[in-house]
């Protein structure tokens, strides 16, 4: 569709624009140095040039905490509290943060659908943004430049002077109504560079890590790994989650919680009877690559890794998902030769 | 519920600070009493009874007196519960074990040494069964009203087992390591929602350590981001001396 520019210093009134009509939200600082998603207030606030989040826009359709039910034990009555769609503009999301909205639509529309997920995915609306790679992303090696714009409604590419802005929906069209811009001609934008790269594309990774199962890297990588569940917080993709009712003190009420959750956690796979069915550290973080990178991909043939780097970047025992992963092919391409 | 459940408060050695804490509920301390009957407190009444549905339990042990009252209320209540990071774990005041018992006594009590006999200092686990815990430094309020309300109800309590970096992690906070400090949250317990690290501070593991804790792999950690490798044992140690006594590889 239609591409046009928006000069840098235009991008307040486009911000004020977009908030005379939808809740916007956008990348703000969060710290000393990190970023994260918030409710647009203030339009200066908001930093479109970013490394990555947090956490990702997932935290908008899949809450940290939310209530399920309540409950009054004196009636034995339960209501659930309405859950509303999120309904506004998301400013300034990542090519792989889209992609991995993708992939939580897909999971949560198979099998039994999941409708608290559902609803509040309900008008969401995408501006994309394209972002320098720094030294954790790894998004190209799973098919995803940091000018992709599937998933955007409007995507803004970065240009020296400000951006240019396609238009890749009706809804991104709407968006824009009663903002003139002017047209802009195609000089594309030079190609980003990753530095960090898996070396095999997922068909062949499916099969790597099939032939991986008992492959030294897991132990040691459990002899670093503190079993924080960092990995599985941070990452877009991850959507497991723990219920659990709450009482209040005085006993007639309470209600039904539901928070995130993660494999790399021991308690994870604790059932009834105290029973830890991955009861060993090695054990789980090859479950979190599998699950990333075959188990579901076998399934759909997509990684269901996006590449943003946040686990790698957050692990504060230094362990890196690429090293894994590319240790793993080494070893295999290694043995290859071998039998070959 | 026909009987109310008979509950007493004891203390031992600590800082008083988490029975005040069950003080502060304020709002909901009506609503506490409303459930129980309190027989015992000596912080709050002097009464006594021969009998408890549910024993708190505030402090660690460290004096052979403490030894035989532990002995004696663990024989007349039916619930045990440990309130706070000493009775839990030792606490604070089990640093003194790293020291010779004697060294200790000196330096505390100085020529009145002999007059106070004292031990090295022992969470209640370690000498009767302990039913469950009530993590943190001054305890976990939430924790407290959560087990509380499992009691009363008869209900099973779920003692948190995941780290400090879940609740982190959920509160979207930027993780402390970012900004230069060193925080033993990977390993710490979590159930306090992360109430350190939200204001921007390190959390230096109050609430005592996960069950299968990779002490060694922290250690690494918190040597790679700058501390020595003494530093980095000593930091583990302060909320946890006693369960790491042998421990250091
Ligand atoms: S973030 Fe690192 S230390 Fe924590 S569970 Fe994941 S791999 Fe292990
Ligand atoms: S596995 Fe790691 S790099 Fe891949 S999407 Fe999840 S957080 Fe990002
Ligand atoms: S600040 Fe501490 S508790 Fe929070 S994520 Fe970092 S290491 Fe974990
Ligand atoms: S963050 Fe750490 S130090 Fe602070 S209350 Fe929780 S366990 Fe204790």
């Amino acid at each position: 569709m239609a591409q046009s520019f928006l000069e840098q210093a235009r991008v307040l009134d486009f911000i004020v624009h977009l908030q005379t009509r939808h809740t916007v939200y956008a990348p703000h600082r969060r710290g000393q140095r990190s970023f994260a998603f918030e409710k647009t207030s203030d339009p200066a606030a908001v930093e479109l040039d970013y490394p990555r989040v947090l956490g990702s826009v997932k935290k908008y359709f899949l809450p940290p905490r939310e209530t399920l039910m309540d409950f009054d034990l004196k009636t034995d009555t339960a209501t659930a509290p309405q859950v509303e769609p999120v309904n506004a503009v998301f400013l300034g999301v990542h090519s792989y943060d889209l992609a991995a909205v993708k992939r939580l639509d897909h999971n949560f529309l198979t099998g039994k659908p999941e409708r608290n997920y559902l609803v509040r995915r309900q008008g969401a609306r995408f501006i994309g943004v394209s972002y320098v790679p720094d030294k954790f992303h790894f998004a190209g090696s799973v098919g995803i430049d940091p000018y992709d714009m599937t998933g955007s409604d409007v995507f803004l590419t970065r240009h020296p002077d400000g951006w240019i802005v396609d238009v890749l929906t009706g809804e991104g069209a709407a968006l824009l109504q009663g903002f003139a811009l002017p047209p802009h001609a195609l000089p594309k934008p030079k190609r980003e560079h990753f530095t960090q790269h898996i070396y095999v594309p997922q068909d062949s990774l499916g099969r790597i890590l099939e032939a991986s199962y008992d492959h030294p890297v897991w132990n040691e990588t459990a002899r670093s790994c503190l079993s924080c569940g960092t990995c599985n917080l941070v990452c877009p993709t991850c959507y497991c989650f723990n219920v659990e009712d709450q009482v209040a003190v005085t006993g007639d009420s309470g209600s039904r919680e539901r928070s995130w959750d993660g494999c790399m956690l021991r308690g994870f796979t604790e059932v009834a009877g105290g029973e830890v069915f991955r009861e060993k550290s090695a054990a789980r973080q090859r479950h979190r690559i599998y699950r990333k990178f075959k188990y579901l991909s076998d399934a759909t043939g997509q990684p269901w890794c996006v590449g943003c780097g946040r686990c790698t970047a957050a692990c504060t025992a230094g362990i890196s998902i690429v090293d894994i992963v590319n240790r793993l092919i080494r070893d295999a391409e290694r043995e290859e030769k071998i039998t070959a | 519920m026909a009987n109310k459940p008979r509950v007493a408060i004891f203390d031992f050695t600590g800082c008083e600070g988490c029975e005040l804490s069950q003080l502060n509920f304020e709002d909901q301390l009506l609503d506490i009493l409303a459930q129980v009957d309190i027989v015992e407190w000596r912080e709050a009444m002097d009464d006594r009874a021969d009998e408890y549905d549910i024993a708190f339990v505030e402090g660690a042990l460290s004096t052979p007196d403490c030894i035989k009252r532990i002995h004696d209320i663990r024989r007349r209540s039916k619930v045990l519960v440990a309130l706070g990071s000493c009775a839990v774990d030792g606490g604070v005041n089990a640093i003194k074990n790293l020291h010779p018992i004697e060294e200790v006594r000196a330096e505390v009590y100085g020529k009145d040494q002999y007059l106070f006999p004292t031990l090295p200092a022992l969470p209640l686990s370690a000498v009767v069964k302990v039913d469950h815990n009530v993590r943190g430094c001054p305890m976990t309020q939430g924790e407290f009203l959560r087990l509380f309300t499992a009691l009363v109800m008869g209900k099973q309590f779920a003692e948190p087992d995941q780290s400090v970096c879940v609740e982190c992690k959920l509160n979207e906070n930027e993780c402390v390591f970012e900004r230069g400090m060193i925080c033993l949250g990977p390993v710490t317990r979590g159930g306090c929602n992360s109430q350190c690290t939200n204001f921007g501070q390190y959390c230096i593991g109050c609430r005592g350590l996960v069950s299968e804790p990779n002490l060694a792999g922290m250690a690494e950690t918190l040597a790679s981001h700058g501390l020595a490798m003494d530093e980095a044992w000593k930091r583990l140690q302060l909320y946890n001396a006693y369960r790491l006594q042998g421990v250091r590889a």
